[in-house]
């Protein structure tokens, strides 16, 4: 079963797996730190569940839902 | 004289430590992005370069574009790498690409107050080994370490050392070597950019590959096997590889340098502010109080007294230039011109420092991301991203600073579409002219103030409806935004900021309203024949006339409301000096009447804004023809608001 970072609700951690996305995005997110095997975690979304915000290498982030969903996690 | 280039990531206080190197005060704020151009300045008789802050090398917005053209074809001559030292890992992260370079690199620890309370120690001596560069700590907001790093700029500049480049795994490092050693990057000339050439050709970096003659065959045969090979090995794509290891390099430096304690959680503003259930309301709640306190609270109160205290002076003028026989053109110019219409200008500096003041605090608090953060959603229906609510709350104080600001955001069409509706954010210039008419045909009808600003808003909804309904592509793009920490806003940044926005609007009363106030006077004083006459037949009456049947259908079809619209190109409160000098505030009524008085305000609210921002939104839509269609828009729009305003009030009187 493949698991995606916007699958993952409040306060649940995860560890970045692959990143399915076109270049560009995939090198800006890897750009802000979403390598292989980094540890992730869900820290809060917004008022209607969209964007939501990521703690990633000790700072955060946030990002919609859709770039969340090219974020597979194992 | 050598040149020194500020780098660092977003938000980690480039602007601040230029501030505190150069002794200037450029403006700074907490939300990633502040700086969209680059700033000179000069630091023991160097030039220095604030540039705006990158997470990487590989541009996504002009802004970002900037800086990667000036740090790669500028080659200054020493790099400071500005490193937010709570966020390490992610700061090495473009560390390890700036080492590359060729050029000194000296990294700034930045933030060093922060570190103790975040939990944090940093061995600063390791990391100078690990990184090969000379490291010094700072607080750039508190100004500490700022003369030990003054000191380490000089040696660095004198040593001239070229950076250490961070070294990937076996694996990649063999291709490098390979890479460097063929002939067609020996046309390169310096030895260290070579390694970061051969990197960028691993990658297929497009940007840098079409700066380069065009590949030999044989080589680009190799290139491309050496690819397959590593997308073999890593199971992933040459550019992925590279970031990979980049981040790997940094990861051990910090791992090795630094030591995080887990803070405690405790009680935080955010967790109100990005409430999933509070945090719109309060937003709104907090812009409520912002133009109260400002506008209602200190507005009510100072404005009424300076206005009096100005007609006292002109009175004053008056009596003493008639006892003294003094020419009526010049005591005319002093009082009708200047004193009344400079007056009524300055009459608002009170109200405006303190909107000033209370957005420049929101500004500094890293309360915007939040914010771009919770609005997001809203927006994007709207064909804008979060970001552009960032250019609109700062569109409150000023639309110039507002309009650079949307440079941030990433996809070109929701940029200009947010350099376009940002104008309808009335600013603080308009104020002036809102508050003369509502305080002459609205007394104590407080609602209506607020209701300005909605229309303003409404007219930024349809705007963008609009623009989404005939955008066939509805392509969606990327937001991916920093959340910054919260901070207490520091005296020094905010007063700063305070200061230099009120004295620019102080500035303008004393520059452009004074010279208008007595050029408006002038033309409205003599005819074309230069007789003293009666405004009526003034130059400015027959010249205002021309223009006028235009606004009739608008219920302001006379020719001192069509002149203190022109003179508004020039600043947006030069219309309150033009009406007061053509028609004296204490006639209003008889000019205007309640309908004609707000399609009047509409028109000003939405029309284009003064030649300031226009200007603004030249330099950021990058096109004659999209400003020219801009402009027709915001003019059009306010032309049929202001007309719809108009029968409406009309129909309900």
């Amino acid at each position: 079963m493949q698991m995606t970072m916007d699958e993952l609700t409040v306060g649940q951690r995860g560890a970045v797996k692959a990143i399915h996305a076109p270049k560009q995005l995939k090198r800006r997110l890897m750009d802000m730190g979403f390598t292989k095997g980094v540890a992730i975690e869900v820290v809060k979304l917004a008022p209607m569940g969209d964007p939501i915000e990521v703690s990633v290498r000790g700072y955060h982030l946030c990002l919609r839902r859709a770039e969340a969903r090219k974020i597979e996690l194992r | 004289m050598q040149t020194i280039a500020l780098i660092g990531n977003p938000n980690s206080g480039k602007t601040t430590l230029f501030n505190a190197l150069t002794g200037t005060s450029a403006y700074v704020g907490n939300w990633p992005g502040v700086t969209v151009e680059k700033k000179e300045g000069m630091v023991g008789g160097h030039t220095i370069l604030d540039l705006p802050g990158i997470y990487s090398l590989s541009p996504y917005s002009p802004e970002e574009k900037l800086s990667r053209r000036y740090i790669l074809d500028e080659h200054p001559d020493l790099i400071i790498d500005v490193i937010d030292a709570t966020n390490l890992e992610r700061s090495l992260y473009l560390t390890t690409q700036l080492a590359e370079l060729g050029r000194p690199l000296l990294l700034v620890l930045n933030m060093e107050d922060l570190l103790e309370k975040e939990g944090i120690k940093i061995d600063t001596k390791r990391l100078s080994q690990m990184t090969g560069s000379p490291v010094v700590t700072v607080s750039a907001s508190k100004g500490t370490g700022i003369d030990t790093l003054k000191q380490a700029i000089g040696q660095s500049l004198e040593e001239k050392h070229a950076a250490l480049c961070p070294l990937f795994s076996n694996v990649v490092e063999r291709y490098i070597l390979h890479i460097i050693e063929d002939d067609y990057l020996h046309a390169i000339p310096k030895e260290r950019q070579r390694r970061w050439a051969a990197i960028k050709l691993i990658e297929e970096d497009e940007l840098f590959l079409s700066s380069m003659p065009p590949l030999p065959e044989a080589f680009s045969t190799y290139l491309a096997q050496v690819r397959t090979e590593l997308v073999a090995h890593y199971d992933d794509d040459p550019e992925a590889i590279i970031i990979d290891q980049r981040y790997k390099v940094a990861e051990q430096i910090a791992k090795d340098c630094q030591i995080r304690k887990q803070k405690a959680k405790s009680f935080n503003f955010d967790s109100i502010a990005t409430n999933r259930i509070a945090a719109i309301p309060l937003f709104i709640l907090i812009m409520g109080a912002v133009f109260y306190l400002s506008i209602g609270l200190v507005g009510g109160y100072t404005t009424p007294i300076l206005e009096n205290l100005f007609g006292y002076l002109g009175q004053q003028i008056v009596t003493l230039s008639d006892s003294l026989g003094v020419y009526p053109l010049l005591s005319g110019i002093l009082v009708d011109g200047i004193t009344s219409g400079v007056g009524a200008v300055l009459s608002f500096v009170p109200q405006l420092f303190v909107l000033f003041l209370l957005l420049s605090i929101l500004e500094d608090c890293g309360y915007m991301a939040r914010i771009a953060f919770i609005m997001d959603r809203m927006m994007r229906t709207l064909g804008l991203s979060g970001k552009s609510i960032i250019p609109l709350v700062i569109g409150t104080g000023c639309s110039v600073p507002a309009i650079m600001s949307s440079r941030t955001i990433e996809h070109q069409k929701q940029r200009e579409l947010t350099v376009i509706v940002t104008p309808f954010i009335p600013c603080g210039a308009k104020m002036p002219v809102f508050a003369l008419m509502l305080t002459y045909f609205f007394p104590g009808q407080w609602y209506i103030a607020p209701l300005i600003y909605l229309l303003g808003i409404a007219a930024v909804i349809v705007t963008g409806l609009l623009a989404r309904a005939i955008d066939k592509h509805k392509e969606t793009n990327a937001f991916i935004l920093e959340l910054p920490r919260y901070q207490l806003p520091t005296v020094k940044n905010v007063w700063l900021q305070t200061k230099e926005r009120t004295l620019g609007f102080i500035q303008k009363a004393g520059t452009i309203i004074l010279l208008s106030s007595v050029i408006i006077y002038l033309l409205s004083s003599y005819s074309f024949t230069l007789q003293a006459v009666d405004a009526e037949a003034s130059m400015l009456a027959i010249l205002g006339r021309i223009i006028a049947p235009l606004f009739a259908p608008l219920g302001f079809g006379f020719w001192q409301a069509s002149v203190a619209l022109l003179t508004g190109i020039a600043a947006k409160e030069t219309i309150v000096s033009t009406l007061s000098v053509t028609v004296g505030t204490a006639n209003l009524g008889s000019f205007f009447n309640p309908a004609s008085a707000l399609s009047f305000m509409t028109f000003i609210l939405l029309a284009s804004p003064c030649i300031a921002a226009i200007s603004a939104m030249f330099r950021e839509l990058g096109s004659k023809r999209k400003l020219l269609y801009a402009l027709l828009w915001q003019t059009g729009f306010a032309y049929v608001s202001a007309l719809l305003v108009h029968y409406i009030v009309l129909l309900c009187i």
